[in-house]
């Protein structure tokens, strides 16, 4: 890495780490895994099971929706606003390329988001660890990792954005209309179409790779269960085309493409456009 | 021609059009080192537009020749560059010190030489300061590393008289040791007593240039 991209994340972190509203979303986070997984827990008990199966399966949706949202409205708000605010401006008028200005704040910022909900898992970790077993330990982790992975695509989305809006409101705006697509508008245009066009599970992963949360969600899902039966018939297709490991790693380079292709996107606005 | 400087920054033919039908058109203008030269004109009339051109932050058509070389977006002509924008409001949860660091450790650059007294303490947080000391630590940014053109978008806005000195002590020994400075104003006589040129823009053209100290100005046709 080099010292321009070092620079800038080390900045963008210490600013993340304190500013209050991220803050204020990390203590949310905690909040909701501690009570999620408390509840979850309570239905361990009752049916008498032990290992951390049904908190683990209650966690992965939080893990997906929260962690984008998050990261989606902190990189939209922050680079919209330290372009409004001339900060921006005055970080690219240095002798540094625009491809590092981006890599820099985005993994300042991914970096502040990633400590925020290691915070949040330790927190919910804490209340599993009476419960959890040897083999719980790569469930979990894929849970972490598909959670960081889904928060990192938000940032790297919401830099995008941030690059390509005119006033931070615009981005933010944006961004949160891009969410719900992803979060419910994704799920209710497929059940939609889906009397007239017959997708087929080739189809259906295209949707799923399409959508980064969609990709989080049935990673992390995989990790839960290596079988893969509670993916249902899609599921099923998954690891008989790909594999166990090819269908993770398939999973795990689209979340990374999620990253990489806005990185490249805001790389591009921020090289072309006007400030 | 024998005793006429060479020009060390050469504009020419510089356009920038907005959609809206407003920018610059056709600027031309060549300057020497070490000059100081005052920006006037009303508001709109393109004096932040020419500044940003300049400093590689818009596009435009045209050349911009810097020391001979052509100046444009790339590392190499940013840091060449001192930029100060008109607006700028640093994150408020960082320190002055903090501040100063990065923007010096991106430019490969020691912290400031500016005079003591000049930057507020480098442990306070931007967000404690008072609007003109935020602008002195706007203005201690452009001045890292001692660029050879400075471009300074009302850089005594919001200052005090004692600050507004000290800017225009700064100034004079900046370009004293070689650097090229522009410097816009909405009311250029207060920058009078130290420019060397006055340049009026008005509706995106240079309308007057008057050289105030040099007399080489003229023969460089600094307006053409």
């Amino acid at each position: 890495m080099s010292g321009a991209v070092r620079a800038i994340a080390g900045w963008e972190f210490r600013l993340g780490a304190r500013a209050r509203w991220i803050l204020a979303m990390g203590a949310a986070f905690a909040l909701l895994a501690g009570g999620v997984t408390l509840l979850a827990l309570g239905s361990v008990r009752s049916l008498g099971s032990t290992g951390i199966g049904p908190s683990g399966a209650a966690l992965v949706n939080l893990g997906v929706l929260l962690p984008s949202l998050m990261g989606l409205l902190l990189a939209a708000g922050s680079l919209a606003g330290e372009r409004d605010h001339g900060m921006l401006t005055l970080l690219l008028a240095q002798p540094v390329r625009p491809g590092r200005v981006v890599l820099g704040v985005f993994l300042g910022l991914a970096g502040s988001l990633w400590a925020t909900l290691g915070i949040g898992y330790g927190l919910a970790l804490l209340l599993l660890s009476p419960v959890a077993r040897g083999q719980d330990v790569l469930p979990i982790a894929v849970l972490v990792g598909s959670t960081f992975a889904v928060a990192a695509a938000g940032v790297a989305v919401g830099a995008a954005l941030a690059a390509w809006s005119r006033r931070r409101l615009q981005a933010v705006a944006l961004a949160t209309a891009l969410w719900i697509a992803l979060a419910l508008g994704f799920d209710l245009a497929i059940a939609a179409i889906a009397p007239t066009v017959h997708l087929g599970p080739g189809g259906l992963l295209v949707v799923v790779l399409l959508n980064p949360l969609e990709a989080g969600r049935i990673l992390a899902l995989l990790g839960m269960e290596l079988e893969g039966t509670a993916l249902g018939p899609f599921g099923a297709y998954l690891l008989a085309r790909f594999g166990t490991v090819g269908a993770v790693g398939l999973l795990a380079a689209d979340l990374i493409a999620w990253a990489v292709v806005p990185l490249g996107v805001a790389t591009l606005a921020l090289s072309r456009r006007d400030l | 021609m024998p005793g006429v400087p060479e020009a060390f920054l050469e504009v020419r033919r510089l356009s920038k059009v907005y959609r809206s039908g407003r920018g610059l058109h056709e600027v031309d203008l060549a300057l020497p080192r070490g000059a100081i030269v005052a920006l006037g004109g009303p508001n709109g009339s393109g004096k932040s537009t020419l500044l940003r051109c300049l400093a590689g932050l818009a596009t435009y058509r045209g050349e911009v020749i810097l020391g001979g070389r052509p100046l444009d977006r790339s590392p190499t002509s940013r840091a060449l560059v001192g930029y100060l924008p008109q607006v700028l409001a640093f994150p408020t949860e960082a320190t002055v010190g903090e501040t100063l660091d990065l923007l010096a450790r991106l430019r490969g650059a020691k912290p400031s030489d500016l005079p003591g007294g000049f930057l507020p303490g480098t442990s306070e947080p931007i967000g404690s300061l008072s609007e003109g000391q935020r602008h002195r630590v706007g203005l201690a940014a452009a001045l890292l590393g001692d660029p050879p053109l400075l471009l300074l978008d009302e850089p005594l806005a919001s200052l005090d008289e004692a600050g507004r000195a000290t800017v225009r002590a700064v100034l004079r020994d900046r370009c004293n040791r070689g650097a090229t400075a522009i410097v816009t104003s909405p009311s250029p006589t207060e920058l009078e007593a130290v420019a060397d040129v006055l340049v009026r823009m008005e509706e995106g053209r240079i309308v007057r240039v008057q050289g105030l100290r040099c007399s080489h100005l003229d023969a460089l046709e600094v307006g053409r």
